[in-house]
């Protein structure tokens, strides 16, 4: 399987280790990772807060690339994934804007042509690895690890454009599960954990990321899993925020899913990855070594 | 040119039909795919606005049908295949066995006295339990019972009880041929599986029920006796919300059941007088959009359930509920009209009011007649104007909530199944004997 | 309270994502769901479309509600009408920006966008850790193609104002 690299901006620039982890399982699992050439940043959500038809153009931009190397765009974030989506979406629907916006591209010498898809990690993993070469290339699974999935709001919302290939929170789960981790229930998973508002309303974003670990607490899991890296800053480092802000405290590891997987493949995270993750994740790395 | 007709479905509609054309004289086979005729409304416990006690006008009828020489019941049958034309149609029945003789079988129930096996009751929506020989409720016609295979550990103390010898564990499922004139539909509705939308914690949540699931417990015939006890502990609820257009008004692709089910709103307020009525002291609030009480008593009901009774009424629709792991008490969320801003209530019972959709079986039961359903799976007028209770497909006609939620209430299907057999009767008679 | 503005609806329905409004029957689901009203009580979804629709224009323009929003999309995919709550948000916020009412943290990010060509940049640090960890050199951005292209939309000018 090949397929376009979208790593957008968050990655390179906050979370390298996600795109470690990425890059170090994606040979094992038969993915090819082929790097787009002077990719933009996608237009994620308080891009499109400014203009529409900037989004739309942005985006295109990324599709046409790839587009031209003939392949289907992977994200990592669900930020890139609902933007390149939608876009995706749109321009191949809607002729009138489909024609707008190759007016814009005209002057950078691309056309939308609507031959590529969008696709985010996990679900290229269930849909196009599957679930069966994943379990394969397991070599030390965990031993039931409690997990709170945190699927990301724009994995699967909106439903409308996700209705054909939506493969819903369960999916990923499944994911989870293949590492022999267990996905555990907790009050209002599919809710968004604050990210978007971080550097535009701090206080909120804060509230909203408290609600969802509340929920995680309670039900009483050892660590969170994220797919979206804004998810992943957002429980990460929010949770010192909130100890700090609101004096709560809760001491559950973030783990991107690359991290999960990575590790029940067999492999070891290196020291700067251990050391990225705010809430230290010892405990989960002990956990693994006790077995 | 047949005066023989056939009815498909035993709910009120098709009983009524049933009764109307077995009076002018003509023959009726009353076929139904379940046990007993009755259909939803033997399941309720009181009907609006009249609070009259379901079944007791009901089976009155189901009687009649059963006594009534003109009318041949075959229940636990289902049509199979439909060949012909108005006047003379052929129609394929298959009737499964009972692995009870139908003819002998006097309800007595010692039988199922001594049974030892169980399995869900399905005419109290699962929640109470029956034998595996058994029969569907104490008001069933024909008063005969049956053998659930499935959950039947052939133990063969029923054989050895019974005094009419009427068990036949050997009993084939039967195909007849019958030639009828004209073919009347009238099966009904199903209630819509809020499961669909999770936020609402259908079957992850005990406390939270459909109204059908009420009206089994309030009805002194169901699970409970007839005492208001919620699921998960067996406690009276103190506080009781009901939450309307689950899935009904939805024009959202998944879903896709655009329309108002049109006896939501006044079936809910209904239940919501008579469980406070059963606990004068309980809070009972309606969640609605709009609250559609249309003709007949309604909007004086609806105004007695605010002023006698003192059931609120809060124009908002929640978007989830919640709930307390401890006390396994909703936590039911929607924005308060009043103050605009997002509250959290916890109920201790929280009744869905889901959409309204077409019987199980209604598409293949169509494909067999040749007549066409709409958008949302119901029956299609020939001509949803003039001729609305005809097919498309001469002769065969239809009446009651199969036709869709544009009919309405218990005495809008009782009006439309005795126009139907009106217009059988018209039809039929202006045709040759051949 | 300001006079109505009774094209104002229209005006929101007609531009790109707005058209949700037209369908909003104000039953308050969308309020219910959102994990924002429950924080702030300002942040009310349905109370948006009613101010649409009531033609109050400063009060949706110049108020903070839609500057609240996560874009999480709860509210369009409960709502019954398959109203587009969420993506009137973005509507009004578009709206808002061309009359220059934008959160300086948005501004912090589009600025960046136009400058670099990402909403946000690795740091020094960052950049000789990626060569430290084997991940390669930072992947390269056309920043001239994105400029072009944010330059013929117009986004320059939305996000320079007075320079």
């Amino acid at each position: 399987m090949k397929y376009a690299f979208f790593l957008g901006c968050l990655i390179p620039a906050r979370e390298p280790n996600y795109e470690n982890s990425v890059r170090k399982i994606a040979p094992e699992l038969g993915i090819e990772l082929v790097e787009m050439e002077s990719a933009n940043c996608c237009a994620p959500f308080s891009i499109q807060s400014v203009d529409y038809a900037s989004w739309l153009a942005l985006a295109a931009r990324n599709l046409c690339i790839a587009e031209e190397m003939g392949l289907d765009i992977l994200t990592l974030c669900n930020d890139c994934y609902e933007s390149l989506l939608m876009t995706n979406t749109i321009l191949k629907e809607d002729k009138q804007s489909r024609k707008k916006v190759n007016v814009i591209l005209a002057d950078v010498g691309l056309k939308f042509k609507g031959k590529t898809n969008v696709k985010i990690f996990s679900d290229a993993l269930y849909e196009d690895v599957g679930l069966e070469k994943l379990k394969n290339a397991i070599k030390e699974p965990f031993n039931g690890l409690r997990v709170a999935v945190q699927p990301g709001c724009h994995l699967t919302k909106p439903k409308r454009i996700h209705f054909g290939q939506w493969m819903g929170i369960t999916a990923l789960e499944e994911l989870v599960e293949a590492t022999g981790a267990k996905s555990i229930a907790y009050e209002r998973k599919e809710a968004c954990c604050g990210g978007p508002l971080r550097g535009v309303n701090d206080e909120v974003a804060m509230q909203v990321a408290k609600q969802k670990l509340d929920g995680m607490k309670a039900a009483g899991v050892d660590c969170i899993v994220t797919v979206c890296p804004f998810c992943y800053l957002e429980l990460d480092m929010g949770q010192l925020e909130i100890k700090r802000h609101l004096k709560e405290e809760y001491n559950l590891p973030v783990l991107h899913f690359a991290d999960l997987l990575r590790m029940a493949m067999g492999m070891k995270l290196e020291d700067w990855e251990i050391r990225a993750h705010r809430i230290p994740i010892t405990k989960i790395l002990n956990m693994k070594e006790a077995k | 040119m047949q005066k023989e007709i056939m009815v498909i479905g035993g709910g009120i509609a098709g009983i009524q039909a049933s009764l109307d054309l077995a009076n002018r004289g003509f023959k009726v086979y009353l076929v139904e795919k379940d046990l007993s005729i009755g259909g939803r409304m033997a399941q309720l416990d009181k009907t609006f606005p009249t609070m009259d006690c379901s079944i007791c006008i009901l089976a009155p009828k189901m009687i009649e049908c059963s006594h009534h020489p003109n009318v041949k019941l075959l229940t636990y049958s289902e049509v199979k295949k439909v060949k012909g034309s108005v006047g003379n149609f052929k129609v394929k029945v298959l009737r499964k066995p009972r692995y009870v003789d139908e003819t002998k079988c006097t309800g007595c129930g010692s039988c199922v006295e001594n049974c030892p096996a169980e399995a869900p009751n399905e005419f109290d929506e699962n929640m109470g339990i029956r034998k595996a020989i058994y029969m569907p409720f104490p008001q069933a016609v024909p008063r005969v019972m049956v053998i659930d295979k499935d959950n039947c550990i052939e133990c063969g103390l029923c054989e050895k009880v019974c005094q009419a010898n009427v068990i036949n564990r050997e009993q084939q499922p039967e195909e007849i041929e019958l030639d009828v004139g004209a073919i009347v539909v009238a099966t009904g509705f199903d209630m819509f599986d809020p499961s669909v939308i999770p936020q609402y914690g259908y079957k992850r949540f005990k406390n939270v029920i459909t109204a059908m699931e009420l009206e089994r417990l309030l009805c002194a015939s169901g699970p409970t006796g007839g005492h208001l006890i919620r699921p998960s502990d067996g406690k009276i609820p103190r506080s009781v919300a009901f939450i309307q257009c689950i899935g009904s008004r939805d024009r959202r692709e998944w879903i896709n059941h655009p329309y108002c089910s049109s006896i939501c709103c006044k079936y809910a307020v209904k239940d919501a007088v008579l469980i406070k009525e059963h606990e004068p002291d309980s809070r009972v609030t309606i969640l609605y959009i709009d609250m559609r009480a249309f003709g007949r008593g309604f909007q004086e009901f609806v105004n007695r359930a605010k002023s006698e009774f003192g059931i609120a009424f809060v124009r908002s629709n929640p978007g989830e509920i919640s709930e307390d792991p401890d006390t396994n008490n909703l936590i039911v969320w929607f924005e308060d009209p009043i103050t605009r801003t997002v509250q959290h209530i916890p109920f201790d019972l929280v009744v869905l009011c889901p959409a309204l959709i077409p019987r199980k079986g209604v598409e293949e039961l169509a494909k067999t007649l040749g007549i066409e359903l709409d958008n949302y799976g119901f029956l299609k007028s020939a001509d949803a104007v003039k001729t609305p209770l005809d097919t498309a497909v001469p002769g065969i006609f239809a009446c009651g909530y199969c036709l869709g939620p544009k009919t309405g209430d218990i005495p809008d299907s009782i009006t439309q199944a005795s126009a139907t057999a009106a217009r059988v009767a018209e039809v039929l008679a202006g045709k040759e004997v051949s | 309270m300001s006079l109505l503005d009774a094209d104002f609806m229209r005006n929101i329905a007609n531009s790109p994502r707005g058209r949700g409004v037209l369908v909003c029957i104000q039953c308050g689901r969308c309020t219910s769901s959102c994990p924002v009203a429950r924080v702030i009580d300002e942040h009310n979804p349905r109370k948006l479309m009613e101010m649409i629709i009531l033609g109050l224009r400063p009060e949706v323009m110049l108020g903070a509600l839609p500057w609240y929003c996560l874009s999480c999309f709860t509210c369009l995919d409960r709502c019954p009408q398959g109203g587009d709550v969420g993506e009137t948000m973005f509507a009004i916020r578009n709206l808002a920006v061309k009359e220059g009412n934008v959160p300086r943290g948005i501004l912090v990010q589009a600025q960046s966008l136009f400058e670099s060509g990402r909403v946000v940049t690795p740091s020094r640090t960052a950049l000789i850790n990626r060569e430290k960890y084997g991940l390669g050199k930072e992947p390269a951005v056309d920043v001239e193609a994105v400029q072009k292209i944010l330059r013929k939309t117009s986004f320059d000018k939305l996000i320079y104002r007075g320079s």
